[in-house]
């Protein structure tokens, strides 16, 4: 459920400029010594000093722009140099077989960094299911190993150095942490799993 | 765009049908340079059952966009004009080879490529000097990523790649305004 909480945090603040609620619930966070809980730390103390106005104006720097934003927080963009391409028609054809469709009024495509973080905390907290998946995808970690594994880390980084970025410094630092997390659980699963089923007995 | 208008008379032969169903037609023959002093559907010629009818004078447009054909058409062994007829009337009368072959898929147009007049020639010929452009062709190929000439998108933007807006209300005046 932590997981979930999680993915659908970094969801929401790649989804739209956060307002000012939204950064006082920020601001009360509070975060252990770990580098996840220090960032995290980082990242109340600077919502509780950012204004809105400035958040919005950052965020239109990064993610709109004039002619295109910063960065360009899609899939299909850090796979192939290009959007709208093969990467994303994986996604929609996974997201169809899982019953997972666009929510009406919303344009972005589905491989918006957002969206697929928001199908990651449907995914952990059970109201997705991922089983379905063939071809060695199957269940969350194959679709986190196929949608954002290969991309999400640089995409994170790209972030902490855009010029523009400021609150979303702080932001990619916890995105880039989780990320990292993330991807070394799934594989300590998928070693525990390869240890244990019947085949493991034969080794 | 610049263009340029030649006139050609254009020469129909009418052979005797081949056979009791098939009916007399009039098919384009010749061209000639100078336009005779003749009414359209004039008949020139009768040596035995083959006539040979004026068929009127038409435009052969020249444009600049169109020279490397012309300079195509003027390599070939036969430089030709083409003529296309509809009901027997000409309709089009091309020096663009592209053009005239494009016409000729049409089943239900007569089109001949016929032998283009000296006179003719050398005026396509002083057109093509005036007005051709040489363009080298460039094969545009795939490049790697790693090339310099590499036409991804930045992953980040940096400042200096961004629009920045420098006239109306930032400064400068709008453009065409001194």
């Amino acid at each position: 459920m932590l997981r979930a909480q999680q993915w659908s945090l970094i969801a929401a603040l790649l989804v739209a400029p956060p307002d000012r609620d939204m950064l006082d619930l920020l601001s009360s966070l509070t975060g252990d010594d770990t580098a996840l809980g220090q960032a995290y730390r980082i990242l109340a103390e600077t919502a509780g000093s950012a204004d809105v106005d400035d958040i919005a104006r950052e965020y239109f720097e990064l993610f709109v722009g004039v002619g295109r934003g910063e960065l360009l927080p899609y899939a299909s963009f850090y796979l192939t140099g290009f959007l709208n391409e093969r990467p994303l028609a994986d996604l929609r054809r996974d997201l169809a077989m899982m019953g997972v469709e666009r929510a009406a009024g919303r344009f972005e495509p589905e491989d918006h960094i957002a969206s697929i973080a928001e199908v990651m905390a449907g995914l952990a907290a059970g109201n997705f299911d991922a089983s379905v998946l063939g071809c060695g995808a199957a269940g969350e970690a194959g679709f986190f190993a196929r949608h954002l594994e290969p991309w999400a880390a640089q995409f994170f980084d790209d972030l902490a150095v855009a010029p523009s970025a400021r609150f979303y410094r702080s932001v990619a630092e916890v995105g880039r942490i989780f990320t990292d997390i993330e991807i070394r659980a799934f594989a300590l699963e998928a070693k525990a799993h390869r240890t244990s089923g019947p085949s493991a007995q034969r080794l | 765009m610049p263009r340029d208008v030649v006139r050609v008379a254009v020469l129909g032969v009418s052979h005797p049908p081949a056979n009791k169903w098939a009916k007399r037609m009039v098919r384009p023959a010749a061209l000639m340079a100078d336009v005779p002093n003749l009414e359209v559907g004039a008949l020139m010629a009768e040596q035995g059952d083959v006539r040979t009818y004026y068929m009127g004078d038409h435009a052969v447009v020249l444009h600049s966009g169109e020279t490397a054909h012309y300079i195509d058409n003027l390599r070939a062994a036969k430089p030709s004009l083409w003529v296309s007829c509809d009901n027997g009337e000409v309709r089009l009368v091309t020096a663009d080879p592209y053009e005239g072959e494009a016409m000729a898929s049409d089943p239900e147009r007569l089109v001949e490529a016929l032998a283009m007049p000296h006179a003719v020639a050398t005026k396509i010929n002083a057109f093509i000097e005036t007005h051709h452009v040489y363009e080298e062709f460039h094969k545009r190929k795939r490049v790697p990523a790693t090339s310099p000439h590499d036409p991804r998108a930045p992953r980040v933007l940096s400042d200096n790649e961004k629009w920045v807006q420098t006239r109306g209300k930032a400064g400068l005046p709008p453009k065409g305004v001194s």
